[in-house]
């Protein structure tokens, strides 16, 4: 590698480095500045842009089509895994039976139930 | 392998000369192969995010009370101490492949040095939870004693161990890796003009700071910002 | 002149140079050689895992218990299971003919890892090495089935965690062949062989690599969670924490779903292989049944949940899951009817392979076409954790992968060692197994109908007819294969030597100087401007000069 190529790579590195920098001062910030009912999907979406720099520079990832296409192929499965299990855990049936859902202090009482409280 | 690799040529119908890519001296492959290796991490670490999120949507509350307890200081220090030893790594690679094998070094010596520093922040945390009583085995974080927390609070630092756990474990494999580069740097066996190992802890040392990226917002400033 | 890779001499080692034979083959990073110890390794533990099953069949053979007590018919039938799924069937095919065949079939000298490929086989003994530890320390072998669903492995005391950790181990092994083999057909393919030059059976092996590597991390760190929660109590598995057995079962089935599509794969790539040449015809519809391959790996990786209609998964859920089950089946058969095509108007040779390649075909249609029925989430509801559905995945895993299996150890077989088994033994063994195979699976269908349940050492009195048939068809099946064995085993020494293409075949693997193979393989790399199956009015259109590799047609 030549000295000029060495040097605008380290150039860039550093670049890389005050991003991922301020990125991270961001998210000290945000939960006390804004979007605070949204603070999880702020967080991880800085988190991906973080993500998303490190992959591509540090990593190297800009220039590869194969290695980014494996990438893709992976992270579209976990995506399919997460939406599938929330979408399932989201219709939870029969929640006020269930004793995982309820807190450990509570009774759960299930000698007087009304035909009323049944769906 | 001792011996120089000469790769074979195949000659075709019109006679006209390829080059075989043989098994030896396959720096893409070498680049591919782990490349994969780390989609596995990506598998293992995504299936642990489902699971904390699934009980995330389980119990919303408890989530953002737990999380707020945790150190967000010295949380927040390891991310930038992690961040900065990213740096350090991919220094070294840069300076690796431009001929600098000593600079190369001191590089590794130094990320080696935050990894330390990143384990002992840790090793803090932990023992700061533990005198509070929130600590894998103790009561706070078992069922049906008079310490026992919510279930939501016992999934969340149930997995809070697990995951900055496993991520530690990464980081101990992490330096003894590159503990292992630089002796086979001094062996001679890695080098400016072979350097796949070197590339290829890089690109590890990566991962584990790509883990650290979505760890810390996760489980440390989910419940910022709520009064802790 | 090339020495046989089964010759005494120097061989490529992981570690320095050994004189002795013995440790030339523990420390070898040939992948024939490789693949050969894989072989005697995992069938050696597939008749361990056969004589427990057989030990099942006697105590069921009358209600009550014989021979065994519940809680060790309980032992029995996981170590049944964990022998028979993760130190025999995964492993499987690609152990052995990834490891011997693919690398020959694309030209290369070897795997792109050879080091990693030596490893990796060691990691996989040292994990079955784990597994069987278990049987003798602490309360024994683990009793929860090979699904270890929860709460049940975090109450028991058997020994449960050393198995997760077996199985953890032994993921990583197949993760590590699926890695090294997707590297390999990446880079070492031969000047000339794009994907869609390359044998069916090298797409088999890729797609099942794509299995490999994505799906078992999530169930190795399912398992390692599933410790976590046994020895540190973290919460995510134990309902009196909050923990959601459910999820267990999400998180094992997105990998043991995908698993068995990693099982079949293969196998098929085997038939697609066997086909064409037994019919003396190019294959119909090459590029269709390489393209299945890939889909059958993509929309496996949809379908886990069918096996949680019964949990208490949300109706939502079930009934997504239940039509991505449907569409899974439909690559499956269109590569059933690609090799119906090839064999139409082909000129059919009977020989042993074929014969388990048509026998399969009868089997594999009823292991599937049964396994639509269940995808059915009304008829789940009766027919789960019935006889039904151990018929069902025993007609697709042992009458699809193992007989093709089978079928592929009688094709490779004078590739492997040089010489030919009986032709006449073969074929009689092969008929013992199929009718024995038969008798002993199909009265499950009718019995798991009839409601007996799974996974029970003790039944009602009206299910004892079925028991007793199954028993019949089980003596029979197990002389089958002793049979079968023992034909191929004394070839290895004492059968008739044959030429390097025996079967008078097209692709790469059957175009070497010497039978069996050199160490080397390929006098010189070839360049492979041709597709891999094409015949002329029956023979081989492609002919080589097998010195310099170079085409002579």
């Amino acid at each position: 590698m030549d000295i000029n190529t060495y040097k605008e790579q380290k150039a860039g590195y550093y670049k890389v480095l005050a991003g991922l920098l301020l990125l991270t001062a961001i998210t000290f910030i945000q939960p006390h500045m804004f979007l605070q009912n949204a603070t999880f999907g702020v967080q991880l979406m800085i988190g991906a842009v973080k993500a998303w720099l490190i992959v591509m520079y540090y990593m190297h990832m800009k220039g590869e089509t194969l290695i980014g296409w494996t990438v893709v192929f992976a992270m579209t499965l976990v995506a399919f895994f997460f939406i599938v299990v929330m979408v399932d855990v989201d219709h939870f049936q029969n929640m006020e039976g269930s004793h995982i859902t309820s807190q450990p202090h509570i009774e759960v009482d299930y000698g007087h139930h009304t035909a009323s409280h049944e769906e | 392998m001792s011996h120089e690799y000469v790769p074979e040529i195949a000659t075709d119908r019109n006679g006209k000369q390829h080059e075989v890519q043989g098994w030896q001296g396959d720096f893409y492959g070498g680049k591919l192969g782990f490349w994969l290796f780390m989609l596995t991490e990506i598998m293992m670490f995504g299936a642990m995010f489902l699971t904390l999120t699934y009980y995330y949507s389980l119990h919303p509350q408890d989530f953002i009370e737990a999380s707020s307890h945790l150190n967000r200081l010295l949380g927040g220090t390891n991310t930038v101490v992690l961040l900065v030893s990213a740096l350090t790594m991919g220094l070294g690679l840069l300076k690796m492949r431009a001929g600098d094998v000593k600079g190369a070094k001191l590089m590794i010596y130094a990320t080696i040095i935050l990894a330390f520093i990143f384990l002992g922040i840790k090793a803090v945390e932990w023992t700061e939870e533990y005198n509070h009583g929130v600590f894998l085995g103790l009561d706070a974080l078992q069922s049906g004693n008079e310490h026992s927390r919510p279930f939501g609070q016992i999934l969340f630092y149930g997995m809070y161990f697990t995951m900055t756990g496993l991520h530690g474990f990464h980081i101990i494999i992490g330096i003894g890796l590159m503990v292992w580069l630089l002796k086979r740097i001094n062996a001679g066996k890695v080098s400016t003009e072979h350097h796949i190992l070197h590339f290829n802890i890089a690109l590890y040392w990566d991962l584990v700071h790509l883990i650290w990226v979505f760890v810390f917002p996760y489980y440390y400033m989910i419940g910022a910002g709520h009064g802790h | 002149m090339s020495k046989s890779y089964l010759d005494a001499g120097e061989t490529h080692c992981a570690i320095g140079h050994p004189k002795s034979v013995f440790w030339q083959w523990m420390l070898t990073v040939d992948h024939k050689r490789i693949g050969l110890m894989y072989a005697a390794v995992i069938f050696t533990f597939f008749f361990v895992a056969v004589f427990v099953a057989l030990t099942m069949r006697i105590e069921l053979f009358a209600p009550g218990a014989q021979i065994l007590d519940g809680d060790t018919f309980n032992q029995a039938f996981t170590l049944h299971g964990v022998i028979m799924v993760f130190l025999f069937i995964i492993p499987g095919v690609p152990a052995v003919f990834g490891n011997i065949v693919m690398p020959l079939m694309i030209g290369a000298k070897d795997v792109s890892f050879p080091r990693l490929n030596w490893f990796t086989f060691w990691l996989y003994i040292f994990g079955a090495l784990i597994a069987l530890s278990s049987l003798w320390t602490g309360e024994g072998f683990a009793d929860t089935g090979w699904t270890f669903y929860a709460p049940y492995s975090l109450n028991t005391n058997t020994n449960v965690v050393t198995t997760l950790v077996a199985a953890f181990v032994l993921g990583m092994a197949s993760i590590l062949t699926g890695l090294n083999f997707l590297v390999t057909i990446h880079r070492l393919r031969a000047p000339g062989m794009d994907f869609f030059k390359m044998p069916l059976f090298v797409w088999g092996i890729y797609a099942t690599a794509w299995i490999q590597l994505l799906a078992t991390p999530v169930v190795g760190i399912t398992l390692i969670l599933a410790i976590l929660e046994k020895v540190f109590g973290i919460g995510i598995f134990d309902p009196s924490k909050g923990g959601d057995p459910v999820l267990f079962e999400h998180l094992f089935w997105i990998y043991s779903h995908p698993a068995v599509y990693l099982m079949i794969l293969p196998a098929f790539g085997i038939m697609s292989e066997i086909i064409p040449v037994f019919s003396r015809r190019e294959i119909f519809g090459y590029r269709t049944i390489a393209l299945s391959s890939a889909s059958i790996a993509g929309i496996g990786y949809l379908v886990w949940g069918h096996h949680l209609f019964t949990s208490g998964m949300s109706d939502l859920a079930k009934t997504v899951f239940s039509f991505l089950t449907f569409f899974v089946a439909i690559p499956t058969g269109i590569k059933f009817y690609d090799w119906v095509a090839t064999m139409y108007k082909g000129q059919i040779h009977m020989n042993a392979p074929m014969l388990w390649a048509l026998g399969t075909m009868v089997t594999f249609v009823i292991g599937g076409l049964t396994g639509v029925t269940i995808a059915m989430i009304g008829p789940d509801i009766h027919l789960q954790d019935t006889y039904y559905s151990v018929a069902h995945f025993h007609y697709a895993m042992l009458g699809g992968v193992v007989f093709l299996l089978f079928a592929g150890l009688h094709y490779w077989f004078p590739l492997m060692f040089g010489r030919m088994y009986n032709e006449k033994h073969a074929k009689r063994a092969f008929y013992f197994n199929f009718i024995g195979f038969n008798i002993l699976w199909f009265p499950m269908f009718i019995a798991g109908w009839q409601g007996m349940p799974r996974r029970y050492f003790d039944y009602l009195p009206e299910f004892q007819i079925y028991h007793q048939i199954s028993f019949f068809g089980a003596l029979i099946f197990i002389t089958g294969l002793i049979y079968m064995f023992t034909v191929l085993i004394s070839a290895i020494k004492k059968g008739e030597k044959v030429g390097p293409n025996h079967w008078n075949a097209t692709t790469l693997e059957w175009h070497l100087p010497t039978s069996p193979p050199p160490l080397e393989n390929h006098s010189k790399v070839p360049y492979v401007d041709f597709r891999p199956y094409e015949y002329h009015h029956g023979e081989p259109v492609v002919k080589f000069n097998l010195e310099t590799m170079q085409r002579i047609d």
